[in-house]
């Protein structure tokens, strides 16, 4: 039982959220939350507001208006014990190019040692995390010097070399090649099922979100449309299942709400054979996938917002 | 240790794995090669002359304000340079992202700097020892005085620094801009010919300089006294050059935390990378 109220404990919990530049309005009043050990993946088009949330969220940006509370403290004013407990994937760039590979991630995680608690020692040990994620024959690399799948393995290195309760990532594999893609994919289901560590994640790749996500939160035009296990999303946009057959040489399509209610009632129709009704061939029931869902959400929101 | 405390001694190993780092690289060695190199030229070539009215040689007059150049290049244009180039590649927010990380980040710099301006002034010391004539006529003490200055100007230009730094918007304005304006400086500063002989206004403006009261310092504990009627009013002014450049210095360490905070504030990820969009499309 206890550790059932455990898993309930929200990690994240946000409530109309607002955010503005000048006259234009980026979110619109989001709101929702994470609990403790979810994979949140928050999903939407370029510019509909996800880089923002999640800024917001990680305490480098304020938000024009609304509740955040991120671990129990509003980021915005919360201290360096609150960024301890935090991890953030960047996106790196050049930096730090002359430093070696391990000597950065001990570098980093050195600023961590002052917030080590006995369940939760900090930082990781250097080697063990380089393992981890992968690096172990390139750890006297310069950082300069590794490709970018490599990088972008160090950039997730660096981001839980504090063994974060909560770990943020911004579109953390755009540019990746299909292999680093599946690796980064392994990697973040490993962390996750390490120490109960709570994950945000953004992405505009739908295939992406259903591998990853416990949950998926559709944000659009600064909105969320859509917030489910990627099962419930597709059933949320009912009446979308798709019964496909041929009869006479034609091929048939129908949508329907209950495709086991309509197939039987077709079998009873071809079993009568009354009317113009011939063999049935070729039946296909197709549910929605998430990519379908996603598209018609949007596509409905976008329909709404005119 | 308090959590603030233990990012600064991170920080203090920053600097010296980032001045590892440069002394590694052939790019940066043959940065402080050419500068040492240039420098002890200009210095061999004024050995044999007197400033006038004095028996000093030219060259020890010029070096405590080479000295003092340094400093300022060291300090303050090298700080901008790198807080620009820091800030547009990541690194600042990749520091902002770790607990105290923006402390460990100012006292990696400090380090940096220190270690940086001890080698590059070793570089023209040792070999300017052998052929400048009446160099620390004074032994130890002057040395030590010497010291003392150099540490305490350096914390007078680091303001500078910081300020060049967080004001320009990327490394290549700092190159141009912060060049501009080191290069007036210098000129005004007195350290090529005396400011005694220069125009008033010169003068004033040179007195102005943190740099100009670094190579004041620095000639009084390292020139024979003798030195001294070549300076402006013919007095080493002591109490008010440790006066002007504390001056300068304490007006750094109260300003300069507070540009950095507010630098530090408007870092994100999505800022660095419309940077990176903006300097890629640039290449």
């Amino acid at each position: 039982m206890a550790s059932h109220t455990l898993e309930q404990t929200a990690v994240v919990e946000v409530t109309d959220l607002r955010m503005r530049y000048g006259t234009n309005d980026v979110l619109h009043g989001v709101g929702f939350t994470i609990n403790r050990g979810e994979v949140l993946v928050l999903l939407g088009p370029n510019g509909a507001g996800k880089t923002t949330t999640i800024e917001i969220l990680e305490g480098f940006r304020l938000p024009s208006a609304g509740n955040v509370s991120v671990l129990g403290e509003n980021p915005a004013t919360a201290d360096e014990q609150w960024r301890a407990r935090i991890g953030v994937v960047l996106q790196s760039w050049r930096d730090h190019g002359r430093w070696r590979v391990w000597e950065l991630l001990d570098h980093l995680g050195s600023f961590y040692v002052p917030y080590s608690e006995p369940h939760r020692p900090r930082p990781y040990p250097t080697d063990e995390l380089i393992e981890t994620v992968g690096l172990t024959e390139h750890r006297n690399k310069k950082v300069s010097a590794l490709s970018g799948g490599q990088r972008r393995r160090l950039d997730v290195a660096i981001g839980i070399v504090g063994r974060p309760e909560l770990l943020f990532l911004d579109e953390p594999t755009a540019g990746f090649d299909p292999a680093a893609r599946r690796d980064f994919h392994d990697l973040v289901h490993r962390l996750s099922d390490l120490q109960d560590t709570t994950i945000l994640l953004t992405t505009h790749d739908l295939d992406e979100a259903e591998k990853l996500a416990d949950r998926i939160l559709i944000l659009n035009h600064g909105r969320i449309v859509a917030d489910g296990s990627a099962e419930e999303l597709a059933q949320a946009v009912a009446g979308t299942a798709e019964v496909r057959w041929t009869q006479d040489g034609q091929r048939q399509v129908h949508a329907t709400p209950d495709p086991t209610a309509f197939v039987r009632e077709l079998f009873d129709q071809e079993r009568t054979a009354a009317g113009p009704f011939g063999v049935i061939r070729d039946l296909e029931v197709q549910r929605p996938s998430l990519e379908s869902t996603y598209l018609t959400m949007v596509a409905q929101e976008q329909e709404s917002d005119r | 240790m308090n959590a603030a405390g233990y990012a600064m001694r991170c920080g203090v190993r920053r600097g010296r794995i980032e001045f590892m780092n440069s002394v590694r690289a052939g790019q940066d060695i043959a940065y402080y090669v050419i500068v040492s190199v240039v420098l002890l030229v200009v210095l061999w070539l004024n050995r044999n002359g007197t400033v006038p009215g004095t028996d000093v040689s030219v060259a020890a007059f010029m070096l405590p304000g080479l000295l003092a150049l340094q400093i300022a290049f060291a300090g303050a244009f090298g700080v901008a340079t790198v807080l620009a180039t820091e800030r547009e590649d990541g690194t600042l927010l990749r520091l902002k992202a770790v607990p105290y990380g923006t402390v460990g980040y100012v006292s990696g710099q400090l380090t940096r700097v220190l270690l940086e301006i001890a080698f590059s002034m070793v570089l023209v010391l040792v070999p300017a020892a052998f052929f400048v004539p009446g160099l620390m006529a004074d032994g130890f003490w002057a040395a030590l005085g010497a010291v003392g200055y150099l540490i305490l100007g350096l914390f007078a230009v680091l303001p500078l620094g910081f300020i060049i730094g967080s004001v320009f918007k990327n490394p290549r304005s700092v190159g141009g801009w912060g060049m501009l304006v080191m290069g007036a400086v210098v000129w005004v500063s007195g350290i090529f010919s005396p400011l005694a002989t220069m125009a008033t206004w010169v003068q004033i403006l040179g007195q102005l300089t943190p740099t100009y009261w670094l190579g004041l310092g620095l000639r009084s504990t390292l020139l024979p006294e003798s030195a001294v009627v070549a300076e402006i009013g013919g007095s080493w002014r002591t109490l008010l050059t440790i006066g002007v450049l504390l001056i300068w210095a304490i007006g750094g360490l109260i300003l300069a935390p507070m540009l950095l905070r507010r630098m530090a504030r408007r870092e994100s990820g999505s800022s660095v990378a419309a940077r990176r969009e903006k300097a890629l499309q640039r290449v």
